[in-house]
């Protein structure tokens, strides 16, 4: 049983690419094949993140993220691994890490 | 339009014992993995633009209709992958494409204000998700989409694209693929649809599908254009044909369903259908080529299917009406029903080519007459009728009818003739099958 967890944080702005309904299956047939493969690792799936939020800092609060498109977080998820290897294999086996574009970055969470 | 399914008795249409048919099987276990039927993303788009169009009365704007279907099926696509899958897939998607519509209707009502009333209108009057679910409402609103894309004013091209595209819920990447255009081919006919529907008086949306029977001449042309597209496809991959047939049957069959379209007609157009259908899978052998219909292994043939076309032409054969479906589903049934190729009754089959020929005349259908004379009595009698025909100038470019020409004088000993006409027809034929027949019936002159 894996035991450490990895925040998984997808990077970008989301595709504007309209997959077809045929092709919308089939994403979401393999996204079915990949979540049962990797059951014992899924600990939560996540969820989309919408574009906008607020920021809040010791002067106030302000409508952000501010950040560069291409570093805004879209979504994200929290997997059990044994090591990065581990996580990454996860990860890399995910449908949508073929899209183009696609980037996610992966961090341990510290367990103190 | 391409030539009817029965051509190429001699050429095109045969089958290979040795390729090993059927279905392929991955695409099902990644289906059933899912959890979801066959083709169920393409089926529900094209379901849900069509009560979505009528409940807004919107023809004229049905892009908005199919965005907010594509952008409810992307929000499916996460929250099902992220939770489970809802009990009704259906009426969940309906749901949300609801909503999106009527935030796109309201935000393009300041320029245009009957979007306005149509936003209004789908809140007030309808979320009621159960309603769509009544077979009944939703065959009418899928029968209304098909005789929308069916307006005669709208270019023939372009009307058998937007069918692909609003009815069967393909993508214009996935038309220009089946129908052998390039994309921007595809946006282009389909822009000029959409151009045409612009101009649908508002009106128009709460016309009974019986102010629409007008338009079933036109209906019938475009299944039949989407069954042949299916069926003569020079497409080499197998699912992707039969899935043009199969929606062309699935179309025709709700056809068949409403008093509108149930004429004897529709009946024999299903018929034709199903006995080709039956026959699709026997007609390809292992490398996607096409096998001469003296070679197709007959008991590859689908028993059910031909049962089915058997039923329909009996029901067509109810009226005072002979067509050129019915001329064309006869022909059909002889060779579904024949034992073996040499015990095909090509007498039948030359006097309904004569029969189609005075319905639709084509000197294609002479040339298929030829074919089935020449099976009959011989080559000679064959050519005779070729002869007697003078073919118009694009008949002379087209391959079959320098293939037909030079098997029969082959079949005679015509040597010298058989040639030319072989090596003309080797110079335009379109597929590589096709191509290796001429050169192996080329060779064949050698020995003669």
């Amino acid at each position: 049983m894996s035991t450490q967890k990895y925040l998984c944080m997808y990077r970008g702005a989301p595709s504007q690419n309209k997959p077809s309904p045929a092709q919308m299956q089939e994403m979401f047939a393999a996204f079915n094949v990949w979540k049962e493969k990797f059951k014992a690792n899924i600990l939560d799936i996540g969820s989309k993140l919408k574009p906008s939020g607020k920021v809040l800092t010791a002067s106030g609060v302000t409508d952000g993220p501010f950040a560069e498109a291409k570093e805004i977080v879209a979504g994200f998820m929290i997997i059990a691994a044994d090591d990065y290897d581990g996580a990454v294999a996860v990860v890399k086996a995910m449908p949508g890490m073929q899209m183009p574009g696609a980037c996610v970055e992966i961090r341990e969470m510290a367990s103190f | 339009m391409r030539g009817n399914p029965g051509d190429g008795v001699l050429l095109t249409d045969t089958s290979n014992p040795s390729g090993s048919l059927g279905p392929s099987t991955g695409p099902q276990d990644s289906f059933a993995a899912s959890g979801l039927v066959e083709h169920f993303f393409r089926r529900e788009y094209g379901r849900l633009v069509a009560i979505l169009t009528r409940k807004v009365g919107v023809v004229r704007h049905v892009d908005l209709v199919e965005d907010a279907v594509q952008t409810a099926m992307m929000t499916a696509l996460t929250s099902w992958v992220a939770k489970d899958l809802p009990e009704d897939p259906g009426a969940w998607l309906y749901r949300v494409a609801h909503n999106h519509l009527i935030g796109a209707l309201r935000n393009n009502a300041g320029r245009l204000r009957i979007l306005e009333a149509a936003a209004n209108e789908l809140t007030v009057a309808v979320d009621n998700p159960a309603s769509p679910r009544f077979d009944d409402e939703v065959r009418d609103d899928l029968l209304r989409m098909l005789f929308v894309c069916c307006d005669e004013a709208i270019p023939k091209d372009s009307r058998l694209v937007l069918a692909l595209k609003t009815l069967c819920g393909f993508s214009t990447a996935e038309i220009a693929l089946r129908l052998f255009l390039s994309e921007a081919n595809v946006l282009k006919r389909l822009g000029r649809a959409r151009e045409h529907l612009r101009e649908v008086p508002p009106d128009f949306d709460s016309l009974p599908m019986q102010a629409l029977q007008s338009r079933l001449a036109s209906v019938h042309v475009v299944l039949y254009l989407l069954f042949n597209e299916g069926y003569l496809s020079a497409q080499s991959d197998r699912t992707v044909r039969r899935e043009m047939c199969d929606e062309a049957i699935r179309l025709t069959t709700l056809l068949t369903e409403h008093p509108v379209g149930a004429t004897p007609e529709t009946f024999a157009l299903l018929a034709l259908m199903h006995f080709h259908g039956a026959r699709l899978t026997a007609r390809l052998d292992g490398m996607g080529g096409l096998l001469l219909l003296e070679e197709q292994d007959r008991s590859l043939w689908d028993q059910d299917q031909m049962r089915l076309g058997a039923e329909w032409l009996q029901k067509a054969a109810s009226g005072e009406t002979f067509t050129r479906f019915h001329a064309e589903a006869g022909i059909a049934a002889e060779h579904a029903f024949a034992p073996s190729f040499a015990q095909t009754r090509w007498k039948e089959i030359a006097d309904l080519y004569a029969m189609l020929d005075r319905i639709a005349p084509s000197p294609l259908n002479a040339m298929n007459r030829a074919v089935a004379i020449a099976e009959w009595q011989g080559p000679e009698p064959g050519l005779a009728l070729l002869k007697a025909i003078e073919p118009p100038p694009w008949l002379l470019g087209y391959y079959l009818w320098d293939a037909v020409l030079g098997e029969l004088h082959r079949r005679a000993g015509h040597k010298e003739e058989a040639r030319r006409y072989i090596e003309r027809a080797l110079a335009s034929a379109p597929t590589d099958a096709e191509r290796e027949l001429l050169r192996q019936r080329l060779a064949s002159l050698e020995s003669l």
